[in-house]
């Protein structure tokens, strides 16, 4: 009985159409939340199959010492896969031209992870294997300076090879530290023959390692206890490429407009079953008189309930796929291959997403419905105190379950909590104190006296009306900035003219000549920073404390550029200089502005300290410092030097020619990695497009319900009015004059929510700086203004074509 | 002639079938005269009193309300005649709730601009006897209450034709003609007509003329 009942119910609700905005919405939200999270899924997964083979293993041991070979026994490896690697700089000669290249020798496991695309005189073709003995492989630069053709010999060291193939692409590019200068691939038997490694000769040894994560922990931990001063272990989720940013970044992207759609939608669902209740409070207080059992009452509505998560689901789950469907569409050429299929954690952050939303947004309000008195039958003023505690608490509870769910991080949950409650707290307390105290009557004299009355007698509702259209107002302003002005500047940040070739090695003596190279072919480099390899040891109570890596250091005088110091001070002309380090390093190592260090520079050791922390930008493609001194403390220091240029398309040949004027300067292009970030860049923007246009859409469902909401009640007033004579005009401008008014106020709210949001995006989400975007003051307000309004006349004129009779009904 | 109904006629059609509520009623009435409108439930008694006083549109038939054809008119013409001739007293009182009885009492004042609504309603209100009540809500007020303060509000329409349905339905019988009676005097003292739908045999006999329903048609 119950059952059919519920089902009768249902369909009746959903037919008499006032279900419909609370189900579209939660549909909205399983939509954004399912497509999202299977789309992001998929990325996921897609990309670190693409980072894993971009270090070439799972993980990854640095060593200048071939000791691990001997120390590998007493490791149990069962189910992961090893190789070994030796990686060096070496001249190699062809029959007509030398050049510098570098090297890498591998055995027979190479490569771990991934194919490599190679090229020979029958064409390019896939491989998993290494060369063979007494051949080589080289990529087509190196190939070109040297001038050789398949089948042709080289000399490395004291060996003959023969060259048979070109590399076209190699999984393992973030191996050596130099991995993009023209390239030699050679097998590790030869090494030996080859004489070239000698005791004290500059070789990095990696051994690379893939199989399952434990093992994997397993191993590194075996790694960690023999690792020695200048080793390094690098792990996948260590990964701190640019391509590894961008990608980290864009997903932030898509869980921002995933979250802020979901809290649209929550909000919509909350005013839906506010109404919802309203409508049922007679029904359920009917039931009770007819002697229905609360339990069947309870057990009638849970029904209820259950088959709007169904139905929800079905819907949601089904349109959000579509969704993945068109992202992975859009972003299709990034993933040549098919994307591997969705594991089960989307699927589990939809259900939870549609169970918070029902447990906090619409359960606690059936479970005040079912307290409703019999005696409403007879007296049909008893009223439900919807915005009881309970109910506030249920919603605020589930509010923030859904931000920890979606930003998985207890501290920026309550940041934005806590800015939310509060934004909202001193919103609707100044619009209270704003509309003033209520005058006797209705003012129903004119139009701007009505407006004025309605706004001012109406302050709670009204508050919240306007709580709601802020939020939907603020929210849409802060995806599409995040859209417009993050991914812009972000877009900005790889300028046309960005750095795409590194040269390194330069030696003092061909650093001028070089520059004047440039000059004269016109091509913009950055300056010509002196590198050296120094280790750092904090002082402390007299005790030197090494930190367990060594950096790249450079001295100069003038801060680089998209550098910013964040605390102490840059150098300055004549004062004691000391360091300015990276904000990264200076958290990773507890440096702090002040502190002594010593810093080891070949046999040297310098004593100064810490004037200042900085930010890096990463992503600029320029050659960037976690440690920059002040010149004055290296001046005896031998260095090479370190620069990036931009050499157009058309004057790649110019690449060849410094290299062959510049013997020991080694040149690479890192073209391939910009244009694969743009790529990337470009395709988000794409994607985050469909999610702002997604989120708008929440937002007006948001504001109509808003709307909606008060509607009823002015039906019925406009009724009366109406029958005493009000005129039409009176009564449709009375409500255009108030909801443009409350509309203005919710734009200039949400415009500052959205500025908020966005610069609270900007600095910690993103680490950003922040900045000011003017637009948001005049889309705000101008949006509120015209679509409150809007949807205002829409729903109005439904009213004053009808006659008072018709409205009473 | 304040007003003169001729061959009215209302049918509502619902999904495919039609139902005439009323058919070919005619009828009309002096000035300061009142009527009384009888008839078993659902005989159309509130269709006929919302067509006469403008509410609704009939669908063929003529009206001349104080000899304007509202029949002829569009809503915003007939909201104009309401405002400045007609007084409605629902059956379901149709307070607004959000006003207390004495605001709703100023409402007609307001909408015509008149100079002092709240005296005009403090007085209306001490004539049902509410003046203590002013302040109060309707949810505040007994159903009875509530219809005093609906037929406050038909009084300070200071109108020329004053359109109750079942002022007294929801009143004991002592209530009940405490408030016939005020309607007519009311009624006298202002000269305007008065028209009542009614089941109270008394408050009828009152009227200088009945009409009485049935299925819509005029039963002598
Ligand atoms: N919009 C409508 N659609 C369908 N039927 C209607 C409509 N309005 C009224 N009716 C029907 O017309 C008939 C007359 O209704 P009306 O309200 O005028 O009756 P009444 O005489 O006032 O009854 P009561 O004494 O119970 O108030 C009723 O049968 C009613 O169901
Ligand atoms: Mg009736």
């Amino acid at each position: 009985m119950l059952l059919g009942l519920s089902i009768k119910l249902i369909i009746r609700e959903i037919r008499s159409g006032y279900l419909t905005s609370m189900l579209v919405s939660l549909t909205l939200a399983i939509t954004i939340v399912s497509g999202i999270s299977l789309f992001t899924d998929r990325l996921e997964q897609a990309l670190s199959t693409q980072t894993e083979e971009f270090l070439g293993g799972n993980l990854k041991f640095e060593s200048n010492k071939n000791k691990l070979q001997p120390l590998l026994k007493d490791l149990e490896i069962k189910d992961s896969q090893f190789m070994e690697m030796a990686l060096f700089a070496s001249v190699i000669f062809s029959n007509e031209e030398m050049q510098l290249s570098s090297v890498k020798a591998v055995d027979n496991s190479y490569p771990l992870i991934g194919l490599l695309e190679l090229e020979n005189s029958e064409g390019v073709y896939l491989t998993k294997s290494n060369p063979k003995p007494g051949t080589v492989w080289m990529d087509e630069r190196l190939q070109n300076l040297l001038k050789v053709k398949y089948g042709d010999e080289v000399y490395i060291g004291d060996k003959s090879f023969i060259f048979t193939d070109t590399i076209n692409y190699e999984p393992d590019r973030a191996s050596g530290n130099f991995s993009f200068a023209p390239k030699t691939i050679m097998n590790m038997s030869d090494l030996e023959s080859t004489q070239i490694i000698q005791p004290g000769s500059r070789v990095e040894y990696n051994y690379l390692f893939a199989g399952p994560e434990n093992e994997i922990l397993y191993i590194r931990n075996f790694l960690e206890e023999i690792k020695e001063s200048g080793d390094e272990i690098e792990m996948l989720d260590e990964d701190s490429s640019s391509l590894g940013r961008a990608v980290d970044r864009s997903e932030n992207f898509f869980l921002l407009g995933g979250l802020i759609a979901v809290l649209l939608s929550a909000c919509t669902i909350s005013i839906a079953s506010q109404r919802f209740t309203r409508r049922h409070i007679s029904y359920v207080a009917i039931l009770k008189t007819l002697g229905m059992k609360t339990l069947h009452i309870r057990a009638l509505y849970f029904l209820i309930f259950f088959y709007t998560i169904i139905l929800t689901l079905i819907f949601g789950l089904f349109f959000g796929w579509l969704l993945q469907n068109n992202f992975i569409n859009i972003m299709s050429s990034y993933f040549p291959t098919e994307l591997p299929a969705p594991g089960l954690y989307p699927l589990v952050v939809t259900c939870l997403t549609a169970f918070i939303c029902q447990f906090g947004f619409i359960y606690p309000h059936i479970l005040k419905l079912l307290s409703i008195s019999p005696m409403r039958v007879l007296k049909d003023d008893i009223g439900l105190n919807q915005g009881s505690i309970s109910v506030i608490s249920a919603g605020l509870l589930a509010f923030f379950v859904l931000l920890y769910l979606y930003t998985n991080q207890i501290t920026l949950s309550l940041i934005i909590f806590l800015g939310v409650i509060s934004f909202s707290f001193v919103g609707i307390g100044s619009i209270y104190l704003l509309l003033g105290r209520k005058n006797l009557g209705l003012g129903a004299s004119n139009a701007f006296n009505l407006a004025l009355s309605e706004l001012r007698r109406r302050k709670l509702g009204n508050s919240f009306q306007i709580f709601a259209f802020t939020v939907a107002i603020g929210l849409s302003l802060i995806t599409f900035s995040a859209s417009k002005n993050l991914l812009g500047s972000w877009q900005n940040s790889i300028p046309e003219d960005a750095s795409n070739n590194f040269a390194i090695n330069i030696t003092k003596e061909d650093k001028d000549q070089m520059g004047l190279f440039l000059k004269e072919n016109n091509i913009k480099s950055t300056t010509f920073f002196p590198v050296a390899n120094a280790s750092i040891a904090r002082i402390e109570d007299d005790e030197e404390i090494q930190i367990d890596r060594n950096f790249n250091i450079t001295w100069i005088y003038n801060l680089p550029e998209q550098n910013q110091i964040l605390e102490g001070e840059w150098f300055s002309g004549e004062n004691r200089n000391g360091i300015s380090i990276s904000n990264e390093i200076a958290e990773r190592y507890d440096l702090r502005v002040g502190d002594l260090v010593y810093l080891k520079v070949e046999d040297k050791e310098i004593k100064t300290f810490v004037q200042s922390t900085r930010t890096v930008n990463w992503d600029n493609f320029s050659p960037n410092f976690f440690v920059i001194g002040h010149p004055s403390l290296f001046e005896d220091i031998p260095s090479t030097f370190i620069t990036s240029f931009y050499i157009p398309k058309e004057k790649q040949e110019i690449a060849a020619e410094l290299m062959r004027e510049f013997r020991t300067v080694s040149v690479f292009s890192i073209e391939e990695l910009i244009k694969q970030v743009k790529e990337i860049i470009d395709q988000v923007t794409k994607a985050l497009n469909s999610i702002l246009l997604l989120t708008c859409l929440s937002a007006i469902f948001l504001a109509l319900s808003a709307l909606q909401d008060g509607f009823s009640v002015r039906r019925h007033q406009s009724a009366i009015l109406r029958t005493l004579g009000a005129s039409n005009s009176l009564i449709k401008n009375s409500s255009l004059i108030e909801f443009a008014l409350l509309g203005l106020i919710s734009g200039i709210l949400g415009a500052l929510m959205s500025y908020s949001g966005v610069y609270f995006i900007e600095t910690k989400v993103f680490q950003a700086t922040a900045n000011f975007y003017p637009e948001l003051f005049i889309l705000g307000p101008s949006i509120g203004l015209i679509v409150v309004s809007g949807l205002c006349f829409y729903l109005i004129n439904g009213i004053v074509k009808k006659s008072p009779k018709e409205l009473f009904t | 002639m304040i007003l003169k109904v001729n061959n009215l006629r209302k049918e509502v059609s619902s999904g495919d079938s039609s139902l005439v509520i009323l058919d070919d009623v005619s009828f009309s009435l002096e000035e300061g005269q009142s009527l009384a409108i009888t008839g078993p439930s659902g005989s159309g008694k509130s269709t006929l009193l919302g067509l006469l006083a403008g509410l609704d549109s009939a669908s063929s038939g003529t009206i001349f309300l104080d000899n304007i054809p509202i029949h002829d008119q569009d809503e915003e013409e007939r909201a104009l005649i309401r405002k400045e001739k007609v007084g409605f007293v629902f059956q379901s009182f149709e307070l607004l709730p959000s006003l207390t009885a004495l605001e709703n009492v100023m409402l007609p004042s307001e909408l015509k601009s008149e100079a002092d609504p709240k005296s005009n309603a403090e007085f209306f209100l001490e004539r049902v006897g509410l003046k203590d009540r002013q302040h109060h809500y309707p949810n505040q007020l007994s159903g009875g209450e509530q219809q005093r303060v609906a037929i406050a509000r038909a009084f300070a329409c200071s109108s020329k034709i004053l359109f109750a349905d079942e002022p007294t339905g929801n009143l004991d019988s002592k209530n009940g003609k405490l408030i016939s009676d005020l309607l007519f005097e009311v009624n006298s003292e202002t000269d305007n007509a008065l028209v009542v739908v009614t089941h109270d045999h008394d408050l009828a006999k009152k009227c200088d003329k009945t009409i009485s329903l049935q299925l819509g048609k005029i039963v002598e």
